[in-house]
């Protein structure tokens, strides 16, 4: 009876989808009937910013073309270690992975030439506008020249500050280190409730360098040079970063201490519960931060670039973001692709937003409407012209665990932040020599 | 592990099949033997026909994997490449691990962390199991309501001491009366993952140790009483040494499963701060799932896995020789 | 003595008392914030006394998959079990009856498997499966937890085996009897107890496991602890719905606990191995 049903359905979906083509009329290869599947299999993250792809997209794009769309949404782990063993297995079973931008260097191997996908669907799909999307997020997937996805949703670190208690307190926007901090301290209200000047994510784990890495962007510092294996963490710039970041915390006392718990929930919900004046966290968050519904801040919150460390000249942060590609090895390109240019369509990106998206299309984040309803996007836009995409190359992932250490030992004042980074470079040497040994 | 297992079962079973009864009613229930030259060679291949299959699914779905996992430590691989397409690397991932400060904290960590949960444990669980012991009315609720934390999914049990735990709206802190940062200070994130262990796990011992200590002979302890040792002799002298084997398998197990804690860890801490509770199988996930150096997972958890082969062999060793006295 | 009794009574039942409280109130406040709304869960003082809601669980049990992943999580275990006590108890009459060539090593070998970090065999696991086109289905996981479980199932219901004497079996043979007849129609009536101790440890390995479901499964065959795992993120933590699934999840096994407690017991004290 099931399957009846869904025959029925099937059916008729062709027929709307028939429809629709010729009503549109734009279909530049007639669609392969045979050829056609019943279902493309999506692996992507569970984060809830799916939410436009999954119950809007994917429904619409059904309608349309008579295909549904299997969402396997992961934990970040596991969804690494499927894609890592599942692209190469050469099933072929995956037809649309959703990626990381730290993925790249082992994963762009295994992705279609999207330039060239693109080039051929063009015709098709004269609106699609490729030169909407910014540089820099176009750069961040690509890798080794490849274009290997297209970019669905970017993030940047921003500074998030409640506009309100900064000018009680008498204090400016800051623009550079030494006012964050005083604005930090004048803003830090000790005693229930309570409520402190910074918050970070400072949980040991992968939020954890995501908090940092603005400040050590806007400092001028670096990790490493991937090419060389030269390592720049325990030079001065790095360090004078990591020591700023860490004396918040442990002389100043301005970072609520619950920040040490915190992940990408945490802080969220830290901010929605009024915790903390201003933090330095993923542009998007804005969204439930200041949504009076979910949160106490509700509309308090004003949202700036990065201070940099001495001036605003100085701003900078860290890129990084989820693209969507096609696989080399699916049965199913032309589907997929269909699918990944309607997600990444103007339009649905532009409806994405409104469901806790971070779109990387220009004429998004420029738009007057967008900018009325979520005030973080243009300010995210703004800061992806000085933001420094993440690392990611093969050696990122083992370099992030020392990192990870070091940064959570300074910010419990175990060690100075020379002492540390010091010994995550001892670390990273070891662990770059090993990995050239390895091949 | 054999003889002291079979106490158990008697002592817990309590209704020790009486085999001679039932099986003249049985016998009539049994087909007749139908093709006899069938039926004979299937006894003969009996023994072949029923551990066969428990073998083959052991040996091809655990052994061959556990024994790709070694080839891995000696190689390096990566799940791109073809199975057998790594670079032979000898003993370097052992090098590297046996080098790397983080494992060496993390090693120590858990044979400490190991230590103190299992001796938490047992002495809870044995204490609890005493009080259960008492015949009082309604003892038997008690009892019961004892077994849900250690029925309830770790993943989840973890989530909801996370929650309990959480300085700004957990209850825990409410009740102490300011925020204390349980999961953000080394110290105390370790005590936290602990003692949501014992929680959940202390029952599991309780319960062997109530098996044990209802199916105890009265005889040894009326005799004592009647000597004039006090409860507390009395406890020491004959109860213990009657619960030796119940407590020593107690102590296998526990012992076995905290070393490879994972589930409380990866939920409350994720192995901070500053690797406080990067327990071994933690670092073991991380190398593996976080670093996706599998060769460098491999060889931490052929690490893991001789140490808990030698402890294990050691105790079954200590128990075999305890139940022969 | 008569007053001593009572006092001693008295403190045994404070003290029964205040382990109750510790070992269940976690999860009596977890069940009660699963009943508040999201003002009442960050409400400070907390709230002891509010009017409960169930929008906790409607938003659960609507998004539909967490019907789906209980599903999942039903057949996933039961298949499990079936595999395991279909393959094991033959072995562990097996191992407990006759004497064959290297049967000590195998039941040593098999005891050693159960001891050893899972974790070990998880990505091998993944690549091998992938390798013979069983990859992200149903069966791997089942397979995967079969292992687990068969070292448990066998050493559990060898146990029992041994238990019972000899002479039962033997004189079935005598009667004409074929092994497998006097195994399933004499031997295994009596060891029930084992058998159903040996189905709830089973079963509890298979649910509560999450690492291997992660990695193992996909979306269709995504398991409840799994589900759990997606639910924090970009909304900031929802306490709401967290603590309802934790609740839901956990209630099933409680209650087939509770009322299979005296076998499970029993399967426990066996020197049976547990999670």
């Amino acid at each position: 009876m099931h399957t009846t049903r869904r025959y029925r359905i099937f059916r008729r979906q062709l027929l709307q989808a028939a429809l629709v083509a010729g009503a549109v009329g734009a279909v530049a290869r007639p669609a392969r009937a045979a050829d056609k599947p019943e279902r493309l299999v999506y692996v992507g993250d569970n984060g809830p910013w799916h939410k436009c792809l999954v119950e809007e997209v994917a429904p619409a794009f059904e309608k349309a073309n008579g295909i549904k769309i299997d969402f396997t949404l992961l934990p970040i782990d596991a969804l690494t270690a499927r894609l890592k063993a599942e692209l190469s297995s050469g099933e072929g079973s995956i037809d649309i992975v959703q990626w990381d931008a730290s993925m790249a260097g082992w994963l762009a191997r295994h992705m279609q030439d999207h330039a060239m996908l693109l080039h051929e669907a063009a015709p098709k799909h004269p609106d699609f506008d490729w030169a909407d999307f910014l540089p820099a997020v176009q750069s961040m997937a690509t890798y080794d020249g490849k274009l290997s996805g297209i970019p669905y949703r970017a993030t940047t670190g921003i500074l998030f500050y409640q506009k309100a208690l900064l000018e009680q307190a008498g204090v400016k926007v800051p623009s550079n280190f030494a006012d964050l901090l005083a604005a930090a301290q004048a803003t830090t209200k000790p005693g229930a409730p309570n409520r402190y000047g910074f918050g970070i994510m400072g949980r040991q784990g992968p939020a954890l360098l995501g908090s940092f890495t603005p400040f050590l962007r806007s400092a001028g510092g670096h990790y490493y040079d991937p090419t060389t294996g030269e390592i720049f963490v325990n030079q001065p710039a790095a360090v004078s970063a990591l020591e700023f970041y860490g004396e918040l915390m442990t002389k100043y006392h301005v970072i609520n201490p619950s920040s040490l718990t915190w992940e990408f929930d945490g802080i969220i919900a830290g901010g929605q519960a009024d915790q903390f004046a201003m933090t330095v966290t993923l542009a998007p968050y804005g969204e439930a931060m200041n949504n009076p519904k979910l949160s106490k801040t509700g509309g308090n919150w004003a949202f700036q670039v990065m201070p940099g460390k001495d001036n605003m000249q100085q701003t900078s942060t860290y890129l990084a973001g989820w693209m969507l590609g096609v696989p080399e090895k699916t049965k199913n390109t032309d589907w997929a692709l269909e699918f990944l240019m309607m997600a990444t369509s103007k339009e649905w990106m532009k409806r994405s937003i409104d469901l806790g998206n971070a779109p990387p299309r220009a004429s998004v984040l420029q738009n007057p409407e967008v900018l009325a309803k979520h005030p973080w996007a243009p300010v995210e836009g703004e800061s992806l012209k000085t933001a420094i995409l993440d690392h990611h190359d093969p050696l990122w992932a083992a370099a992030q665990m020392p990192l990870r250490t070091g940064i959570s030992q300074v910010l419990l004042g175990q060690r100075t932040a020379k002492q540390a980074l010091d010994e995550v470079a001892e670390q990273w040497h070891r662990s770059f020599k090993l990995a050239g040994m390895k091949g | 592990m054999g003889p002291s297992s079979k106490t158990a079962h008697y002592a817990v079973i309590g209704t020790a099949p009486s085999a001679h009864t039932a099986s003249a009613a049985q016998h009539a229930r049994i087909p007749a033997p139908a093709a006899s030259r069938l039926s004979r060679a299937l006894d003969r291949m009996f023994v072949w026909l029923t551990v066969t299959p428990t073998a083959l699914t052991m040996l091809l779905v655990f052994g061959l994997p556990l024994a790709f996992s070694l080839y891995l430590s000696t190689e390096g691989w990566s799940p791109d490449e073809s199975l057998f397409g790594g670079q032979f690397a000898g003993l370097a991932n052992y090098d590297a691990l046996l080098t790397d400060p983080t494992f060496i904290g993390s090693l120590t960590l858990t044979l400490g962390y190991t230590a103190v949960t299992v001796l938490a444990e047992l002495l809870l669980g044995l204490g609890v199991a005493l009080l259960l012991n008492l015949d009082l009315p309604f003892i038997a609720l008690f009892r019961t309501a004892l077994i849900v934390p250690m029925m309830m999914t770790p993943i989840v049990a973890a989530l909801c001491w996370k929650l309990l735990l959480d300085p700004d709206h957990g209850i825990v802190d409410y009740f102490i009366g300011q925020p204390i940062i349980w999961l953000g200070q080394p110290w105390l994130a370790l005590i936290s993952i602990g003692f949501a262990s014992v929680w959940q796990n202390s029952p599991f011992v309780c319960i062997l140790a109530l098996a044990g200590l209802r199916s105890l002979p009265h005889e040894p302890l009326e005799a004592a009483a009647i000597d004039g040792a006090n409860a507390l002799q009395r406890f020491w002298h004959v109860t213990l040494p009657l619960l030796r084997p119940y407590l020593l398998v107690a102590l296998l197990l526990r012992a076995i499963f905290e070393f490879r804690a994972f589930d409380n860890v990866y939920v409350m801490t994720g192995g901070g701060p500053a690797n406080a509770t990067l327990l071994l199988s933690v670092y073991t996930y991380q190398a593996s799932f976080v670093q996706f150096d599998l060769s460098l997972g491999a060889a931490a958890s052929w690490v893991m896995l001789l140490i808990a082969l030698v402890a294990c062999l050691g105790f079954v060793a200590l128990i075999g020789r305890g139940s022969t006295r | 003595m008569r007053r001593r009794k009572l006092i001693g009574a008295i403190f045994a039942y404070a003290a029964l008392l205040a382990l109750l409280v510790l070992f269940l109130f976690p999860l009596l406040w977890i069940l009660g914030l699963s009943f508040k709304t999201r003002m009442q869960v960050f409400a400070s003082p907390p709230l002891f006394l509010w009017t409960p809601t169930i929008d906790n669980y409607v938003a659960v049990l609507k998004t539909g998959d967490f019907q789906h992943a209980f599903m999942n999580s039903l057949l996933i275990s039961a298949e499990a079990v079936l595999l395991s006590i279909s393959i094991g108890v033959p072995a562990a009459y097996t191992f407990a009856r006759f004497h064959f060539a290297a049967r000590g090593m195998l039941f040593m070998s098999l005891l050693v498997m159960r001891m050893l970090p899972p974790i070990a065999v998880l990505v091998p696991m993944y690549v091998l499966f992938a390798k013979i086109g069983l990859g992200h289905t149903r069966l791997s996981v089942v397979l995967a937890y079969t292992t687990f479980s068969l070292p448990l199932v066998v050493w559990i219901m060898r146990g029992f085996f041994e238990e019972l004497p000899r002479e039962l079996e033997e004189s079935a043979w005598v009667d004409g009897a074929g092994r497998f007849a006097a195994l399933r129609y004499v031997v295994l009536p009596l060891v029930r107890p084992g058998l159903v101790a040996a189905t709830i440890l089973t079963l509890l390995l298979a649910w509560n496991d999450f690492i291997f479901a992660a990695v193992l499964s996909t979306d269709a065959t995504r398991t409840l602890p799994v589900l759990m795992a997606s639910f924090s993120g970009d909304v900031g933590v929802d306490w709401g719905s967290m603590t309802a699934s934790c609740v839901l999840v956990v209630l099933p096994v409680l209650l087939f606990s509770f009322a299979a407690q005296r076998h499970l017991v029993t399967g426990l004290s066996s020197g049976a191995v547990k999670g």
